[in-house]
């Protein structure tokens, strides 16, 4: 077994720094996914840059009335915050998270995204919200949408030396709702959707951003297609499916099952968005 | 630090059960196997090594997480309650003298874990429904009691804290 170093840099720009300095080196997050890939062998490290002590943790208010998320922010953590009804979609999503209050207590917003998993709860739900994404490295600090930022199964526009510090989360989402379809209670989701509603009248805005039914999240407009009585048909499900052209498949199901699930599981997300008062 | 063994290693303190203990460990050492084979703290188990089934679950500054999802090293300096410090064979806590009294376990190997999900969920919420029951121990996997005798202690603990008889009482 190759010799493995442990580096617990005290800011992002040091992290980066190791990045930079060290090859065949990790990002470290809240170690759920990490931790057991390197114990199967599925990754051969010789540096993990823990980001615990980095000061990414935490929900904060953020430029021009945005919350911002910090990288390391754990689920539990998100809930807990005074200002988690100001990031609702994501609230609601990191409550939603399986694997116990331990998992909540540990994965992290930041780790999730960079993870990439499309069968995952928090990608989707992060391009639903319209998050954008602070992302440092040896040169500076940038920021990407959400939708930039996934650009495939398991990747992102992450480079060489880069970290994710945190996320920019707009804060006036009232009605905001999450559905998840999966078969077991500790599996992942087949498929997510996050909808988010805005005003109600003539003109309402509506999108829905479905999860684990393609390689990266697909955000979707269904604003001619949603009501206050709730989506109408046919437009709704033609909206859905044809936005769903390369469905994703893995173990837990083929993509055409996935494609034919988009329009009840975004249906559902939108009928919980209703539901909920602004 | 690098040991003779070119195996990287760091020198961590951790307060176990309220005992201050420091040790020497790899930087590849997860928490779980300090705990066991550091520590001699043999009742936190490990079983799957992915997160999944929860017996490798501890209390780590205050909140419940999976021992075997951490790196030893980055847990350095943190305080730690494991299934020692929750009661001893003579002494049982008033959980574990409920999962004893319903038969909440059969091997015993996921047993700890759920006794610290069950602690986690008591604490802040003195009377939960049974979903709330189900819903806090989804992150521990039992292949034994088929979870409805662990559901019925821990309601019965709850129902005990609130001073109303347990169920062993009330068939005595």
């Amino acid at each position: 077994m190759r010799p493995l170093h442990y580096h617990a840099p005290g800011s992002a720009e040091q992290a980066c720094a190791l990045l930079a300095e060290h090859d065949g080196a990790a990002v470290l997050g809240g170690g759920t996914m990490l931790l057991p890939a390197l114990r199967r062998g599925e990754r051969s490290l010789r540096h993990v840059i823990d980001l615990r002590h980095s000061g990414l943790s935490g929900v904060s208010c953020g430029p021009r009335g945005l919350v911002r998320v910090g990288a390391m922010t754990t689920y539990a953590e998100l809930a807990r915050s005074p200002l988690s009804g100001r990031a609702a979609a994501l609230t609601i999503t990191a409550r939603a998270v399986t694997g116990g209050a331990q998992l909540r207590n540990q994965a992290t917003i930041g780790g999730s995204a960079c993870h990439a998993n499309p069968a995952s709860d928090m990608p989707g739900c992060l391009v639903g919200a319209g998050a954008r994404v602070v992302i440092q490295g040896l040169a500076g600090e940038g920021v990407v949408t959400e939708e930039e930022f996934f650009t495939g199964a398991f990747r992102t526009i992450l480079g060489h030396a880069e970290v994710v510090t945190g996320f920019l989360v707009p804060a006036d989402q009232a009605r905001v709702g999450y559905y998840k379809l999966k078969l077991a209670e500790g599996s992942w989701p087949i498929a997510t959707a996050t909808a988010v509603l805005g005003p109600a009248g003539t003109d309402m805005a509506a999108t829905v951003a479905l999860g684990g039914v393609a390689a990266q999240p697909v955000r979707i407009d269904v604003s001619r297609a949603v009501t206050e009585d709730g989506v109408v048909e046919p437009t709704f499900t033609e909206l859905i499916r044809s936005a769903v052209a390369e469905p994703w498949t893995d173990e837990l199901a083929p993509g055409s099952y996935r494609r034919q699930v988009s329009p009840v599981v975004a249906r559902r997300a939108v009928k919980n968005a209703i539901g909920v008062r602004p | 630090m690098t040991s003779a063994s070119d195996t990287p290693t760091h020198v961590i303190t951790l307060t176990v059960n309220g005992e201050t203990r420091t040790l020497c460990c790899a930087d590849r050492q997860l928490l779980v196997e300090v705990i066991r084979d550091g520590l001699g703290l043999k009742g936190t188990h490990v079983g799957c090594l992915s997160g999944d089934c929860g017996a490798c679950t501890v209390e780590m500054d205050g909140k419940i997480i999976k021992s075997c999802l951490v790196l030893a090293v980055g847990a350095d300096g943190s305080s730690m309650t494991t299934i020692e410090g929750l009661g001893t064979p003579d002494a049982l806590s008033d959980l574990q003298q409920a999962f004893w009294d319903a038969d909440g376990f059969q091997c015993g190997f996921c047993l700890p874990g759920h006794l610290f999900a069950a602690r986690d969920l008591l604490a802040g919420n003195p009377d939960p429904s049974e979903a709330e029951i189900r819903d806090a121990i989804a992150g521990n996997l039992c292949r034994c009691t088929g979870y409805q005798r662990i559901v019925t202690a821990i309601a019965d603990a709850a129902r005990r804290a609130r001073g109303h008889a347990g169920k062993a009482e009330e068939r005595a």
